[in-house]
């Protein structure tokens, strides 16, 4: 019976290391994906002073299929309102692109980004995160 | 609200599951450090349970990890004395042959009511009678009477008694209990056989029994769903 106790007590450890590993690489690997895509997006969008162009709206295409697909596995991990603006400022990128509202998507850019970083910061074990 | 159900059933059974592991110590045998944590799980389980927004691993997590930090602390304990002090606190003699220790009664923030309920609940009503009352780590009084006011026992008068036997339960709300027959050592005729020699009715089936216990010596207790209590000798069923 104590040999269990102990089992018990290594399952549990090992448990929640394996919860501590998949949530340090889901959701930074999801989330540094967007800011990257966010990146190249704004390279794109240098010299630029409308965003009627092919290649912008596929990059968007790409970036909110990739979210949809992340945002779901990140459900279990992360507290759901905490990473529902960056696929609000998403959705607001489609509709900028339709609207050939180039400051408004940029401005979205930038709010995707700022998310994208602070939750980074966040979710890290360091003293300021703990205390 | 389907998702709010299935989050409590999933919750529900990890808490049953963390209690299981911790334990199987009731509310008032705690020790301090085993009190905080009930009291954190209890908040715990209730946060993803209601808010859908919050993954169910926010709530088992931490969970979890009080699990471990129990486990851990009960290790140092059983290892460690003095850590074991530090933790849990150490019994006080309240009560000596002198009379109410006055400095342990300050230092446990406790009045003379208090005092007197624990004495009252352990059976005594006169303070004159006891000898030491002893408060534990989880809060219980222990009471030794003095020997003028202690309850006599067979040793005191010299009876010579068998000793008590623990009785098996064999059948239960009209159902044989398999693992206690093979325990017992008996077969099922003749338990079938037994609760026909002692229920009013021949007709009398196991189906009827609502409880039979057996102990050692054969001492038998048996109760039909209809009808009273019975105790007898058994000469048939002496479980081995």
């Amino acid at each position: 019976m104590k040999f269990f106790h102990y089992v018990n007590f290594v399952i549990i450890v090992i448990l929640l290391i394996a919860i501590c590993v998949i949530e340090e690489v889901i959701v930074s690997s999801s989330l540094k994906q967007v800011q990257t895509r966010c990146y190249e997006i704004e390279m794109l969008l240098a010299d630029r002073n409308d965003l009627l162009n092919m290649e912008i709206t596929l990059q968007i295409d790409n970036l909110e299929y990739s979210w949809k697909k992340d945002e779901t596995a990140m459900c279990f991990l992360v507290n759901h309102k905490n990473i529902q603006e960056i696929g609000q400022e998403i959705a607001k990128l489609k509709l900028y692109i339709a609207s050939n509202d180039i400051d408004a998507f940029r401005v979205s850019l930038e709010e995707i980004k700022f998310y994208c970083h602070s939750y980074l910061h966040f979710m890290g074990a360091n003293l300021h995160n703990v205390l | 609200m389907l998702t709010i159900i299935i989050r409590s059933v999933i919750i529900y059974l990890i808490v049953l599951l963390v209690f299981r592991l911790m334990g199987k110590r009731q509310l008032g045998q705690m020790q301090p450090f085993e009190l905080v944590l009930t009291l954190i799980i209890a908040d715990l389980a209730t946060i993803p349970m209601a808010e859908v927004s919050v993954p169910v691993l926010h709530g088992v997590v931490p969970l979890l990890s009080l699990v471990v930090l129990h486990f851990i602390l009960t290790l140092i304990c059983r290892c460690s004395q003095h850590f074991s002090k530090i933790i849990s606190g150490k019994p006080v003699i309240i009560v000596n042959p002198k009379g109410i220790d006055y400095q342990a009664m300050k230092k446990l923030n406790l009045s003379t009511d208090d005092i007197f309920e624990a004495l009252r609940g352990a059976g005594y009503f006169s303070i004159s009678d006891v000898q030491y009352a002893i408060m534990e780590t989880n809060g219980k009084v222990s009471v030794m009477p003095k020997s003028a006011a202690a309850p006599v026992t067979n040793q005191d008068l010299n009876n010579k008694v068998a000793d008590n036997y623990l009785p098996i339960v064999l059948v239960s709300d009209g159902k044989i209990i398999k693992e206690n027959i093979a325990l017992a050592g008996v077969s099922q005729k003749e338990i079938s056989d037994l609760v026909k020699e002692n229920s009013n009715s021949k007709n009398c089936s196991i189906k009827d029994v609502l409880l039979l216990t057996i102990n050692k010596t054969g001492q038998a207790y048996l109760q039909m769903k209809q009808g009273e209590g019975l105790s007898f000798q058994s000469k048939r069923l002496v479980s081995k």
